[in-house]
Parts: structure tokens; sequence; C-alpha cells
């Protein structure tokens, strides 16, 4: 089979919706109006956008939950209509807000059953489940009822369900919601390293530190349409999102207050006593901010440097600053 | 390849529901969930030696074939036990995952539904038999004594009961996904099958339209060949056209079920977008 990816073309999905009651007039909704993704082996791909752009929607259907309106999804060249049954065992699908574990059943048993569903071979399954249980820190807890579990561990042990059959291509959606920050963390090395291993990863998640951290790729998307594709430092580029840099002075000659006037930086009383010189900027300007600075006689006590967020850069990009689509690499 | 994926999920899910059933009731359970067909042998019984001065009208043996009314009460309301067990565990199956968060995870598993679901009843088939031996001790106490014309027949009219419960389960258990809704459904096919089946008294008491609408169940058929087999005094032979009816209604509504299923899944899944 080859390793094509998951290639989503012109994917619509309208719903039917009743506006009023069980009999009033039944109009559609448009969840995904024509999307184009590339997802391949080895790479964390992001997909990005405000509640109720689609995100979910798009993962359900790559998921074979639900059927798109129209358009197509291939996984490595199934069809995921079609070829529903073969796409399932080349997927898995990790969902941070739903349970998909059972409560009264262990740790253990849970995984076994997920891989019975999933037919791993029966010489390979008890090792699995013994890999899967230390990498999510659940061996303790292996054999303990779920129902006993925090939401962590319960959250954990699903990301662990999500791994039972090494799925080629695995989908995120909002794995780390709820999770303490060092599981999280260790999750996203598992996820790092499943992607070096040649795992292919669609994931989205409302932490853009962390779709930053791990994503080599990300679409943006909005009311099911694509806004912009590229990596994270290409979309803070293209959307001009800036950096801050902050420069704590103790006093302010005329000649340095001149140099903030010349670089447009704003000028705020600092606690203690000095000022703060504040300057957002697209390009790396803490450098010669400084030197203009110490040049005009002025001295620094403290210097901070903000690089721009690609959290500035979706909300420029979803609340129409910058017109879309913007297309990168 | 296929019939082993099958079979391991089938006996993975009896083995789960068994797990989950054993931590979630005590024991007593098994024991409270057979209260109601005892409560319908017993009052039966009350009211066939009280009212009916122990003895059957002409009309009661000309429908049932039998004078023996406890008997073909006793083996209705255990039949029906049977089925009200077999349709909460089979068509409740993919609702209880809807509600505990466990559907979405079922449904990208590459397993198919149809061992899925046949793994929950064979879990309600074994569980039943825990219910029917305690029933037993009820049906014994009060001193009814079920006649048995061929045994042959009583078994192949319970796995006909079986297939026929199991088939209409499937298709119900689609429209309880996709409706989100279990207790008026469930309910209205208790009323509609134990009313209109003969499960406890002859049909010949239904108007004749009814009657007509009751042979659209498989279950009909299927408790033909159970009341005749055991206190009607026939053979396998006889009854095997019922049989064949049942089985035949069976697959039809298996099928249907089958490839209505997806698409009631995927309706549920639409739902809750």
């Amino acid at each position: 089979m080859p390793d094509t990816g998951i290639e989503v073309r012109d994917l619509h999905k309208e719903f039917p919706v009743r506006d009023r009651g069980l009999f009033g007039p039944r109009t559609t909704k448009t969840a995904v109006n024509g999307l184009d993704l590339d997802i391949p082996a080895g790479r964390i791909t992001g997909l990005l956008g405000l509640n109720g752009a689609g995100k979910t929607t798009t993962i359900k259907i790559l998921a074979t939950l639900l059927r798109p309106t129209s358009g197509t999804v291939r996984v490595d060249d199934l069809d995921s209509v079609a070829d529903a049954r073969a796409v399932r065992r080349r997927i898995n699908l990790i969902a941070g807000g739903e349970r998909m574990v059972y409560t009264r059943m262990t740790g253990r048993e849970n995984l076994w059953y997920f891989g019975q569903l999933y037919d791993v071979p029966k010489r390979e399954l008890r090792a699995r489940i013994d890999e899967l249980l230390s990498l999510v820190g659940l061996t303790q807890a292996a054999d303990t009822m779920v129902e006993r579990y925090s939401r962590g561990m319960t959250q954990r042990l699903a990301i662990a369900r999500g791994l039972i059959n090494d799925p080629a291509y695995l989908l995120l959606d909002e794995p780390t919601l709820g999770l303490d920050a060092p599981i999280a963390r260790d999750l996203r090395r598992v996820v790092a390293r499943l992607a070096a291993e040649g795992t292919g990863v669609l994931l989205t998640s409302h932490y853009l530190a962390e779709v930053e951290e791990l994503c080599a790729h990300v679409y943006v998307i909005a009311d099911g349409r694509h806004l912009a594709a590229g990596s994270p430092a290409e979309l803070k580029t293209a959307t001009g999102s800036l950096g801050t840099v902050r420069v704590t002075v103790p006093q302010v000659p005329p000649a340095v207050a001149e140099v903030a006037t010349r670089f447009g930086a704003t000028r705020t009383p600092a606690d203690g006593g000095g000022e703060i010189l504040t300057l957002r900027s697209p390009d790396h300007m803490a450098g010669p901010l400084a030197a203009a600075i110490v040049g005009a006689g002025g001295a620094i006590t403290a210097l901070e440097i903000k690089e721009a967020s690609l959290e500035d850069a979706i909300l420029a990009l979803t609340d129409g600053t910058v017109p879309g689509p913007v297309v990168l690499a | 390849m296929a019939t082993a994926t099958a079979w391991r999920t089938g006996r993975a899910t009896t083995l789960r529901t068994w797990h989950m059933t054993r931590r979630a009731y005590p024991w007593t359970y098994a024991v409270g969930t057979v209260l109601p067909a005892a409560l319908t042998i017993a009052l039966g019984y009350l009211g066939f030696h009280a009212i009916g001065g122990g003895e059957t009208g002409a009309d009661f043996e000309k429908g049932s074939g039998t004078s023996a009314y406890l008997a073909y009460l006793a083996v209705g309301a255990t039949a029906f036990q049977f089925t009200v067990r077999l349709i909460l565990w089979s068509a409740k199956a993919l609702i209880t995952e809807q509600r505990q968060g466990t559907l979405g995870a079922l449904l990208i598993a590459p397993a198919t539904r149809l061992p899925y679901l046949l793994g929950f009843t064979a879990f309600a088939v074994l569980s039943s038999i825990a219910e029917f031996l305690t029933l037993g001790v009820v049906i014994g106490a009060l001193g009814i004594s079920i006649p048995v014309a061929s045994a042959p027949g009583a078994v192949a009219g319970a796995l006909a009961l079986i297939v026929a419960v199991f088939a209409l389960s499937v298709g119900l258990g689609g429209l309880m996904i996709a409706a989100g809704e279990a207790h008026i459904s469930q309910n209205t096919v208790f009323i509609v099958l134990g009313l209109l089946c003969g499960y406890t008294f002859p049909r010949d008491y239904l108007p004749g339209y009814v009657r007509w609408l009751a042979e659209a169940f498989p279950t009909t058929a299927a408790m033909d060949v159970l009341h005749g087999t055991l206190t009607g005094g026939h053979t396998l032979t006889d009854l095997a056209p019922r049989l064949a009816i049942s089985l035949l209604l069976s697959a039809a509504y298996l099928v249907l079920g089958v490839r209505t299923l997806p698409y009631f899944e995927r309706r549920a899944v639409e739902r809750t977008y």
C-alpha cells in the first residue's frame, strides 16, 4: 500500500437543521465548504480556526464517522467512503473532549477490547498493551477500573486506545484538553516521535503554542473555508504579526526620547522609577533599538523580547484583518 | 479471515459485557429481572383458579391446542421475559455506547456491527439461563408442569425466537440511536410484541386484521413453534412451515436492519455535530 498520505479535495459537508421545533422548516448548515488538505506520512499537520470553523466536522469525516456531502477523502489512495473499513485500519482518532473508553473496565481490559475490534494479531496484542500503558504512564493503574481514574488518566488511556492499531495516520482533536502540563508535554513528545517514525498526524488544538511547537504545516480555516496554509513562521510573516520589544530605562534624556520617537516606541512609566519603551515590530528590532539607546547615552536596566505569536496570526486571518486565502509553501 | 475477525469481535463483546454487567449490578439484579414474569404467572395462576375454577374455556383450547392454560402461560411469560431481555441488551447496545461516550470509538474501528451485536445477544442468552432457572423455581413452586410434545421442536422454536428477536433488535437499535431515544421505542415494541405475537394468550382472541398484522413479526411464528411443540402436542414436522416463515421473516428483518444501520449511525453522529 503506497504511503500517499491523506488527500482531501473540495470537501463539503452540509447538515440538515430544523430551526424551530420538530416540525419547523428544514434548512441546511454548511460546516465544511470546499476544503483541500494534504496530510502526508511523517509530518504533523495543524488544522486551526475559531470555534465553529469546521475543524471537528472535518476530522470526523477523515475518521469515517461522517460522510462528505461532496468531495473526496483518500487515505493512501483508498476512498474513505467506498473503502471505509480498510481506511479504518490505517487511521485512529483521539478526541480530547470525548471519553471513548469504558469506565467499568480496567485500562488493560479497554485496550484488550479495542485490540480485538482492530484485529491486532494476538501474539502482538499483549506486548502492545504493556507498551502503550507504559507510554501514557498508566502501568501502575493498568488493572484499576477506569471509573476510579482521574480525568487526566482517562484521557491518557483514550490516547493509548488511539494508538492500539499502530495507525499510519493519527487524527488528534484537542488531544491535550484537560491534561496536566507534564502529561500534555509527554503527549507532545509522543506525537513528535510518532511523526518522526513515519506517522502522519493531523492536529487541532486551542493551545496554539502546542501547534507552533509541533506542526510543520498549518491550515487555517473559517466557516468551513480555507483561509491560509503554511508553516507557523510563514503564517506569522504573511499576516504581519508583530513581535514586542520592551526596554526599561532608568531615565529618558532628550537623545533617548528622540530614539524612541524615531523607532515608534511607546513610553510608559515603569514600576520603581524610569520608563518602559515598548516597540511592536514585525522584525527583530531589539538589537537596533538597544544599540540606539546606548549610543544616545542612555542606560538599560531590562530588556524583554516577545516574538510574534501564531495566535496573533490566526486572529488576524480569522477576523479579516488579512484577506484570505493566503497560500504559502 | 473475515470469519475469524468477526468471531474475535463477538467473543470480545460478550466477555466485555459480562465484566461490565457483573461490576455494575449485584447478582440480585438477575433475580429482580424475572419478577415481572413470575408475577404474570402467579396472577394467571390466581385468576385461573379463582375466576376460571381451574378450567379453560373451549375457545382457549381451540386457539392454543391445549387445555393446560398454566403451562401455556408459563412458556409464554418466560419467552416474553426473554424477548424483553434480549431487546434490552441487543437493541440498546448502540444507544448505550452513545450515552456513555464510546460510540465514536466503536464506529471508527474496522470491526463490523453484526458480530458486535451478536456478542451482546450471546451474553443476553447466557445470562437469561440463570434467570430461567430462577423462574423455573417459581413455576415449580406453583405446581405447574410443562408438557414437552417434541423436544427437538421446542429447541428449534427457542432458537427461532432468539433469531427473530435479534433480527428485530438490529433495526430497532438503529432507530434508537438515530432518534436518540430508547424508552418510548423499546416499550412500544414490548407492548406490540406482547399483545400481538401470541406469547401469553392465543391470537384468536385478537381482531382479524390485528392477527394479520401479527404475521409481520417473526416472533409470532416462532412462538407458534414453541407453544405447539411444548403444550400443543405437535411435532417439529407439523410446524416446519411456521418455522420456515419465522426464519424467512427474520432474514428479511436482519437484512433490512444491517443495510440501514450505517445510515442510522451516521445520523446519530450528525445529530451531535
